[in-house]
Order: C-alpha cells, then structure tokens, then sequence
C-alpha cells in the first residue's frame, strides 16, 4: 500500500508524522508518475485527481476508484481481498 | 373635451395602468442554472492494463538515514499493490 501525492518528500515526511500513516507515502515531485497513471488536470492548477489503483502481482490493473469513491478504502480493500483469494485457489 | 370625457379617458388610462402593472413580469428571480462543475478529469487507464511503473522517493528512510525509493516493478511476480494518489498533504484529502 502506497500513498502518492506531487507533495515534496519533506512535506510528506511531515504530513506521514502528522497522520500517523502506516505506510509509505511516495513524492511525485515532477508530477511524472500522476500524468502517466492519466489523473493529472492541467486544467486546474497543479491538481491531480483523487484515485486508488490496485495492482495484481503481475502488475495488471485490477480495480480503480476515482474521485470521493476513492476516499473510502472498502472498495480497494475488497479488491485486495478477491486478489488474495485468488492467489489461495490458484 | 367635457369634463365628462376628460373624467372618462382618465379612469380608461387608470384601467391601462393598473392592467399593465398586473400583467408585468413580477420580477422573479432568474432562473437559477444548476452550477455544472466541469466534468472531473478520469483516468485514461482501465481495469486489465498494465501499471505504469515508477520509481519515487518515500517517507521511509533506512538504517543510515537515507531516503527509501519504490519501484513499482520491484513488485511484480511478489505482491499485489494498492497505490491512493491524494490530493496534496494537508488538505484532508
């Protein structure tokens, strides 16, 4: 579980101390990472949509939430469940 | 014009005025447009495409106080990966 923001890694630092976050946030500093998963407005200013991404073990897409949905972390957390079991029946 | 008539005009224009101000457009409030955000940029990736990979510095730092990186490659073939792009720090999102 990550978590991307184009915050500076010393924000993160920060903002990772604030939230007591459990895991790694990681900076996209040069917004090179929010342009190629196609969530970067250019639009608004500096503003990259809200989206939570969760990833198979062969680096396969297997479920996207967008925009509020995204805040809350059941539906990704379903989908991590369902690639576990998955990998249990396999 | 006798006063008669003058009396009658008047009470016709009376009739004009009042009819007028009855059938005015009452001034009610414009048609209030529900306000259309502009539509939300979506992500031009689907469900069964590859991860772009990326390589970014973390809030982790190892034994020697140096800034971990991640790899989204180092990954494949091991684990299954949420990534939560958030807005910007401290903006509750």
């Amino acid at each position: 579980m990550f978590g991307i923001s184009m915050d500076s890694n010393p924000a993160n630092k920060e903002y990772a101390q604030k939230i007591g976050v459990t895991f790694p946030l990681l900076s996209d500093w040069k917004r090179e990472v929010v342009k190629a998963y196609g969530i970067y407005d250019p639009t608004k200013s500096d503003y990259a949509m809200r989206t939570t991404f969760v990833i198979d073990k062969d680096g396969i897409i297997q479920h996207i939430k967008e925009g509020n949905e995204a805040v809350d972390p059941t539906s990704a957390i379903d989908a991590c469940n369902l690639l576990t079991h998955k990998k249990a029946t396999q | 014009m006798t006063i008669r008539t003058g009396f009658a005009i008047l009470i016709i224009l009376a009739a004009a005025v009042y009819t007028a101000a009855q059938s005015a457009p009452t001034q009610s409030a414009a048609p209030t447009k529900p306000a259309t955000p502009p539509p939300a940029p979506h992500t031009t990736l689907k469900v069964g495409d590859p991860a772009p990979d990326f390589n970014l510095p973390s809030t982790i730092v190892d034994a020697n106080s140096k800034t971990v990186r991640y790899k989204l490659s180092d990954f494949k073939g091991k684990k299954n990966v949420v990534l939560a792009f958030y807005v910007l720090a401290f903006t509750g999102g």
